[in-house]
């Protein structure tokens, strides 16, 4: 899970050399259509495993612990006192924005809560990044598929986690920008 | 097979480009009056013939509902989408406009692909009268900003010109690729274009592998409907306004007598990108003229929000590439309102560099665009464009909401596999409904197509259809289906929102194709006589003056036979033989010329020194 970023952008471009529909325009239309499908097929895979995010998520659908594109949410429960507050603080911004209160209190209070659920976005990255690299040790070790399955089913709960706090973050920015 | 070209289909001018070979360069090809900016203005005269470039323009005068310009405004786009702009530019859409605007010229009515399509087909014209070969592919330019139908509009001009298509590509890219040649550039580069009609930035990653160089762009933003025609917009507001306070004349914004102000107004910005101050003169006939000097500093006032609206994109293309404005290493101009002074000052100051502006920002593009044609027609790879979608492609689900299934920014080709099953039980149908946009709601994003997918009944969920979407290198959608259970490829018939369906495609194409290969035998024909003609006439009067110390009785002979061959030829249709035999008769007469040339130069001279004397 941990990867070289020039690498895998070296090993890209060695391949897009190869596969790119320019190199086929003269070749029969069964060529430039396996050029078409292959490049394609290398431009997803780059995009996808160029992102951290994009690498787990991949595990796990190919690993089939999670069903591709399936996007669970789960409140952290730590932070379940914090939502909290935030859903009031949105609650009174939304009305005082129709009855006209103290928006700019009520912005700074959200601004705040936003910067603090960023930040628990990077803590949960971080924790992510950790499962990698446990992950790859794990694979180098031989590791047991108890072992194994239980690391896979970590990151699955992390991702949802993360989830649940990304679509948080998007909200409250959304409803600042609004105010 | 004919040459290929490089063609910047822009919405003021229009280039064509190609490859020389000798030079190791690409260079413009010019047009018959000498210049290689073909006004991009069509114009349909009386007797339903079409006028293109710098004719049409002087008719945007003359004969004002007969003849359009800007029509890349229109590519691609509903009726509904163009209100604002039939505020501001003539445009003449038919009533009968459904899904493809229709705008009438004069007694007829032509899609904005047909429109293009003219356009396209003067420049091939102009590039065959140039190599006096036939031209049938081509690499054509479109704003990187462009969404799916504004390209297949493109493609479809191209093919209704009689051209085949290689690539589109996206117009800051074709840039990039010029300057490449240019110069040696490493780095990260940001481009800037800033054109007739449209606003585009890119931001690009040139690296060099042992294979070439690969020209990658990480991020594109734009605004398909800002431009100098925007600029010349305010200038036109302006000057009706003080029209409107000081004579009392309102000025119709889309009336003929308009088009005389709009030409003293552009021609006033032009002026200004040199000059410190200038004149706008107007006549309102019996009221008086409208006449006003304008300063630089008074025009930079009036069209700063315009250039400050292309720091969005810039900004937002940045965030996408995940760089800041300092981590750009060059900046490249493009397009004519890159001209401006205050563009120039404002791109600087965002990047904290002096932008490159060594090549002329009116044809850098078709350059850029004539080094891919020739890379993808040579076959010799030392470059590759990695280019992106601009729009996230998307498809509706329940309660109009978008599940974006390809990103903005994705290095194209790209793809995405979605499934699709039946909702209630004995469902025949499922519907599919793909947009572009950035947006969460559908109603909010551009819809591209419609599409159903048959499936026979049976409970609910057990259809299992694979729909995989692809975006191709030119940034076109193309749309397979494969029905999972059975193994079987779905026919998709694929409704396109905006935009000729195949069939309308095809019976344009069964009318202008057959006529583009004729056309291009005739006009051969016809140049090749007039030339038979000319030489002819002048062998005529050669021989008649040339007595028998000039000419040889063998070579009279032999010049009378060459002579008559060729008048054969002219009664035919056959170009080539006509060339062949002119080549013939000029061999023959070369020594007749030769002496004739030396006799009028010793008469010439002896006709001096008599008058001296």
């Amino acid at each position: 899970m941990t990867i070289e970023p020039a690498a895998l952008e070296g090993q890209f471009h060695m391949l897009s050399w190869k596969l790119h529909p320019d190199n086929f325009v003269r070749a029969s239309e069964f060529e430039r259509n396996l050029s078409l499908q292959r490049s394609s097929e290398l431009n997803d895979a780059y995009r996808t495993l160029r992102e951290p995010l994009g690498r787990v998520e991949y595990l796990l659908e190919f690993l089939k612990v999670r069903k591709e594109g399936e996007t669970k949410q789960q409140a952290p429960p730590e932070l379940l006192e914090e939502v909290f507050e935030l859903n009031e603080s949105l609650d009174e911004l939304r009305e005082a924005r129709t009855s006209g209160g103290d928006v700019a209190l009520l912005r700074g209070r959200l601004d705040a809560a936003a910067g603090n659920f960023q930040a628990k976005l990077t803590e949960v990255d971080a924790e992510l990044a950790a499962l990698g690299t446990q992950w790859d040790a794990a694979l180098d070790s031989g590791a047991d598929e108890a072992k194994r399955t239980a690391l896979l089913n970590r990151m699955s709960e992390v991702l949802n986690r993360r989830s649940y706090i990304r679509n948080l973050v998007d909200g409250v920015q959304k409803e600042i920008a609004a105010a | 097979m004919g040459r290929v070209v490089g063609i910047d289909l822009g919405t003021t001018y229009s280039l064509v480009a190609y490859m020389d070979a000798q030079a190791g360069a690409p260079k413009t090809i010019p047009g018959p009056y000498g210049s290689a900016l073909c006004p991009s203005v069509v114009s349909v005269d009386a007797k339903g013939k079409i006028i293109v470039g710098e004719d049409a323009r002087d008719r945007l005068l003359t004969e004002p509902e007969r003849t359009i310009y800007s029509v890349k405004r229109l590519m691609g786009r509903g009726v509904a989408d163009i209100q604002d702009e039939l505020k501001i530019f003539p445009f003449r859409i038919d009533a009968k406009s459904d899904n493809v605007i229709r705008v009438n010229l004069g007694d007829k009515s032509f899609t904005p692909p047909e429109i293009s399509a003219y356009i396209l087909r003067e420049l091939k014209w102009w590039a065959e009268a140039y190599f006096k070969e036939p031209v049938d592919r081509a690499v054509i330019t479109v704003p990187a900003y462009f969404n799916d139908a504004q390209r297949q509009a493109t493609k479809d001009a191209g093919r209704l010109a009689g051209l085949e298509v290689l690539r589109l590509v996206n117009e800051p890219t074709a840039a990039a690729l010029a300057y490449g040649l240019h110069k040696e550039k490493r780095g990260q580069v940001a481009v800037y274009d800033f054109g007739g009609g449209t606003f585009d930035i890119s931001i690009l990653k040139l690296i060099s592998t042992t294979e070439g160089d690969i020209y990658q762009v990480l991020a594109t933003n734009g605004d398909t409907h800002l431009g100098g025609d925007d600029i010349d917009n305010a200038l036109m507001d302006l000057a009706r306004r003080e029209i409107r306070e000081k004579f009392s004349v309102e000025l119709d914004p889309r009336g003929e007598d308009v088009q005389t102000l709009r030409k003293s107004l552009i021609r006033a910005k032009h002026e200004l990108s040199t000059a410190e101050k200038t004149l706008i003169e107007y006549p309102l006939g019996p009221k008086g003229m409208y006449v006003r000097e304008i300063t630089r500093a008074e025009f930079e006032e009036l069209i700063r929000p315009i250039v400050a609206r292309t720091m969005i994109p810039a900004k937002l293309a940045l965030a996408d590439a995940k760089l800041s404005a300092k981590q750009i290493d060059e900046a490249v101009l493009v397009g004519g309102s890159t001209r401006i002074p205050l563009v120039r000052k404002t791109v600087g100051e965002f990047f904290e560099r002096t932008p490159h502006s060594e090549l002329d920002p009116d044809e850098v593009v078709a350059l850029g665009a004539a080094v891919q044609a020739d890379i993808l027609e040579s076959g010799v790879k030392t470059m590759l464009l990695l280019d992106v979608t601009p729009l996230s492609l998307g498809i509706e689900t329940m309660g109009g909401v978008i599940a974006k299934i390809i990103p903005r920014n994705s290095t194209i080709p790209a793809s995405a596999q979605e499934m699709f099953t039946t909702g209630v039980d004995n469902q025949t149908a499922i519907d599919v409904h793909i947009l572009q946009g950035e947006r969460e709601l559908a109603k909010d994003c551009r819809s591209l197509a419609r599409f159903q997918l048959k499936t026979p009944p049976g409970p609910a969920g057990l259809a299992r259809i694979e729909v995989k979407f692809l975006i191709d290198a030119n940034g076109i959608l193309q749309v397979a289906a494969k029905d999972l259970r059975t193994d079987l490829q779905h026919v998709v018939e694929v409704q396109p929102s905006y935009g000729l369906n195949d069939t309308e495609i095809e019976r344009m194409l069964e009318e202008s194709i057959d006529f583009a290969e004729q056309d291009f035998a005739e006009r051969q024909v016809i140049e090749a006589r007039t030339e038979a003609d000319s030489i002819l006439a002048a062998t005529d009067k050669a021989l008649k003056n040339a007595g028998a110390d000039v000419v040889t009785t063998a070579e009279r002979a032999a010049i009378d036979k060459s002579a008559a061959e060729l008048r054969t030829a002219t009664t035919g249709s056959d170009y080539k033989a006509m060339r062949e035999k002119i080549d013939a008769l000029n061999a023959a007469t070369e020594h007749l010329a030769e002496v004739l040339m030396n006799g009028a130069l010793s008469s010439a001279l002896k006709g001096k020194s008599l008058d001296e004397f």
